[in-house]
């Protein structure tokens, strides 16, 4: 009876400690998720053909400053650019929400009703030279030089002196079409224009919005299926890409398994099979223990020094290979001697039995026995060193790496420090798209250890029969 | 008789081994008779295992064994300089007590003896051949690749060790209580299979089973504390033991 109750004790702890495990595991996953869930709509602008980015104005009279945001690039023959829209304009609208941040024009594209595919209309302030022309600071304030053909079918002409767009005073020439861009999105259009022409103060209703409708195209498989693969832009977060980073950390573990693979096991077999106890192994012994609790940041640190400077590998992937190399080697070790130990005495003495020599047992015999349990700490090291940012940050490895490293010799970048990148940037979206490496770096991660998982179920029912 | 004229395969000149500081042989002076089945008996700890496994050098694998006195080997010294632990093995076979079959199937099992060895020839009629010696091909005949060794039963399994110690022709069959894990009807098997094998090769056999030891033997040897107290023909041993420690033993009043 009571030898039951503990085992149900056991059972419940077992049961709980696991339940809130997995609890945590699926909240983070939600949760990240979550953030970075506007990634869609972000790439559906993006697709539409229009980065943004967001500026500001001082008002004048006020300490504060009013955001708008400008289109920063627009991509040829893309719907937006048919549509009219360049470089330099400011978007005003969105559907019917008023953007003063880029993230309400992707909270628009989100939020609007509908499926994949959605038309919605769209505002926008043509960039200065085409919808005042060409301003001139004077004494007296801010003087139309030359008008362009829109200003002037507006009703402005050269000469005149202007003072505020709306209810925002008129006081530079940057900040003449700033103040008609803020006005228009926050007051709708016409925009009522105060100018001083010839001494006599005018007021001049116009509207210098243009207005059309754009096509998004809100599909996430697409959405993640480009942050996936194409290279990164750094400035733009709804164009960031991922596969710099992928591919830089697909090298750098390679790099560090055909390093630390081989040598770990041989050193796990060499320990474990061949070494005599004497008080130098046993030193190495204590030393590989150590070594494989070191933070990984002074591993970072012995990277650099030694790879990086010393042999002249410089911030390459060769570097950050051997240094993820050198920080999951004793792990390696330690785990490999775990699963060499585990083998039977009587497996080796019967091979040995038969005149097999130390190696040809071990070959044939203990290696094999012990495969599926050095892989599985070959998995779980080789996970970890995938997640590592410190010791590469420390390397040296570059934040901005809008190319896809081709060689031993290239620098790189990995996910975690491109997430590390994205995390620390204050402009919308990069918090999104960091969150977003976050999902598939953690993806990667339960991929590997299930592998793994897979790996020990598989060969451990074949060999434990 | 004619034994007495052959010269022994395996003698042991005063020979001792310490396990560290403890003494587990202490200078034992055996003779093992060409083709003869010699039974080691004695109490448990006594160091039975320990010089069944001197003899094929299987105890340098422990450290801090150290060993004093001599074993010949055919005359030569088998603990002497130069000599390979691992040439040893390959004429010195062993069984243990507990079957110990490679994960591997049937036939990997016997062949990978012959592999190492580097045999030339007809590796599958070998391994059968084998298999029949150890009175096992009959039952796994079929299976030989598909079943594993640990598919087998414990008795299976344990024929399946000899049939792969005897698959490289080793001049001496060391068997180290082979019987011990078994249940009597595998045990019996086994005990006819070791008297038959006794035509070709020498069997040392080391069991706690005095019954079994007068059944298969012909020598009897017994160990008490690590030293060798007697030694003999084993109808001898058990109706007219000289020494009365065995015949304390024999007798059942102790061990
Ligand atoms: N690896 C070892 N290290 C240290 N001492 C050992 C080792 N193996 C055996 N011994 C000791 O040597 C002595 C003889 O052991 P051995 O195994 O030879 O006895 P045995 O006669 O085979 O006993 P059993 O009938 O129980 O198998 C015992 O006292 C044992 O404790
Ligand atoms: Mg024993």
């Amino acid at each position: 009876m009571r030898r039951k109750l503990v085992g149900w004790g056991f059972a419940a702890v077992a049961g709980m400690a696991l339940g809130i495990g997995l609890l945590v595991l699926i909240v983070l996953i939600a949760t990240t998720a979550l953030q970075a869930a506007p990634i869609t709509a972000m790439r559906a602008v993006a697709g539409a053909g229009i980065s943004l980015s967001l500026r500001s104005m001082e008002v004048p009279g006020t300490r504060e400053a009013a955001g708008y945001v400008t289109v920063a690039q627009v991509e040829a023959g893309s719907p937006a650019a048919e549509l009219g829209l360049a470089r330099g304009d400011a978007l005003l609208v969105v559907g019917s929400v008023p953007v003063e941040r880029p993230s309400q024009a992707w909270e628009a594209v989100r939020g609007a009703p509908g499926g994949r595919g959605v038309v919605l209309p769209v505002a926008w302030l043509p960039r200065a030279e085409v919808a005042l022309g060409t301003l001139r600071a004077t004494p007296g304030g801010v003087t139309v030089a030359t008008p362009s053909p829109m200003a002037q079918a507006g009703g402005l002409a050269p000469g005149d002196l202007l003072l505020s767009a709306g209810s925002i005073p008129i006081t530079g020439t940057r900040q003449a079409w700033e103040a008609l861009a803020v006005a228009a999105r926050t007051g709708g259009a016409p925009v009522e224009v105060k100018l001083n022409r010839a001494g006599e103060e005018i007021r001049l209703l116009w509207d210098p919005v243009r207005r059309g409708e754009l096509r998004f195209v809100r599909d996430p498989l697409r959405a993640w299926w480009g942050f996936l693969t194409t290279l990164n832009e750094p400035r733009y977060p709804e164009r960031a890409g991922l596969l710099p980073a992928l591919v830089g950390s697909l090298y750098v573990v390679l790099v560090m398994a055909a390093v630390a693979f081989p040598l770990g096991i041989a050193g796990a077999v060499y320990l474990e099979e061949y070494a005599p106890t004497n008080l130098l192994t046993r030193t190495i012994e204590v030393l590989v223990a150590n070594l494989a609790g070191t933070p990984s940041a002074v591993v970072g640190i012995i990277g650099l020094e030694v790879f990086a400077r010393a042999l002249g590998a410089g911030r390459s992937v060769l570097a950050g290979g051997l240094t993820l190399a050198v920080l999951i080697l004793p792990t390696m070790v330690v785990a490999s001697r775990e699963a060499l130990r585990a083998v039977p005495r009587t497996l080796r003495e019967a091979a040995l039995a038969l005149g097999a020599t130390r190696w040809e047992t071990v070959r044939h015999h203990v290696l094999p026995y012990a495969l599926p349990g050095i892989l599985t700490g070959t998995i779980l090291s080789f996970s970890r060193a995938l997640g590592e940012a410190a010791p590469l940050l420390l390397l040296g490895a570059f934040l901005f790496v809008t190319y896809v490293p081709q060689g031993l010799g290239d620098s790189f970048t990995v996910v975690p420090l491109q997430i590390f990148e994205w995390a620390t940037r204050p402009q919308d979206g990069f918090a999104t798209v960091a969150a977003a490496a976050i999902v598939v770096l953690v993806t990667l991660l339960l991929l590997l250890n299930a592998v793994a998982i897979l790996l020990r179920n598989r060969f451990g029912r074949r060999w434990a029969g | 008789m004619s034994e007495h004229v052959a010269p022994p395969v395996l003698s042991t000149r005063k020979f001792s081994l310490w396990y560290g500081s403890h003494q587990a042989v202490i200078e034992v002076d055996l003779d093992i008779a060409e083709r003869q089945i010699t039974a080691i008996i004695g109490p448990s700890g006594c160091g039975k295992s320990t010089l069944i496994r001197a003899f094929n050098r299987l105890n340098d694998l422990i450290p801090g064994v150290r060993t004093a006195g001599q074993i010949l080997f055919r005359g030569e010294p088998l603990y002497g300089r130069g000599v390979d632990p691992v040439e040893v093995r390959r004429r010195i076979g062993m069984v243990f007590q507990k079957p110990n079959p490679f994960p591997k199937s049937v036939f990997e099992n016997v062949a990978f003896g012959l592999r190492i060895n580097g045999f030339r020839g007809d590796l599958k009629a070998k391994v059968e051949e084998a298999l029949a010696r150890a009175a096992l091909l009959d039952e796994v005949k079929g299976d030989l690749h598909r079943k594993t060794g640990y598919d087998l039963s414990g008795g299976q399994q344990q024929r399946l060790c000899i049939a792969r110690a005897l698959a490289v022709d080793p001049e001496v069959l060391l068997m180290d209580e082979p019987c011990s894990a078994l249940d009597p009807i595998a045990t019996a098997k086994i005990e006819d299979l070791i008297r038959e094998l006794a035509s070709s090769v020498t069997v040392v056999i080391v069991t706690h089973n005095m019954q079994q030891a007068a059944r298969v033997s012909d020598y009897t040897a017994f160990m008490l504390l690590g030293e060798l107290v007697e030694c003999g023909p084993t109808r001898e041993l058990f109706t007219r033991p000289k020494d009365s420690r065995t015949e304390a033993y024999i007798t059942g009043r102790f061990g």
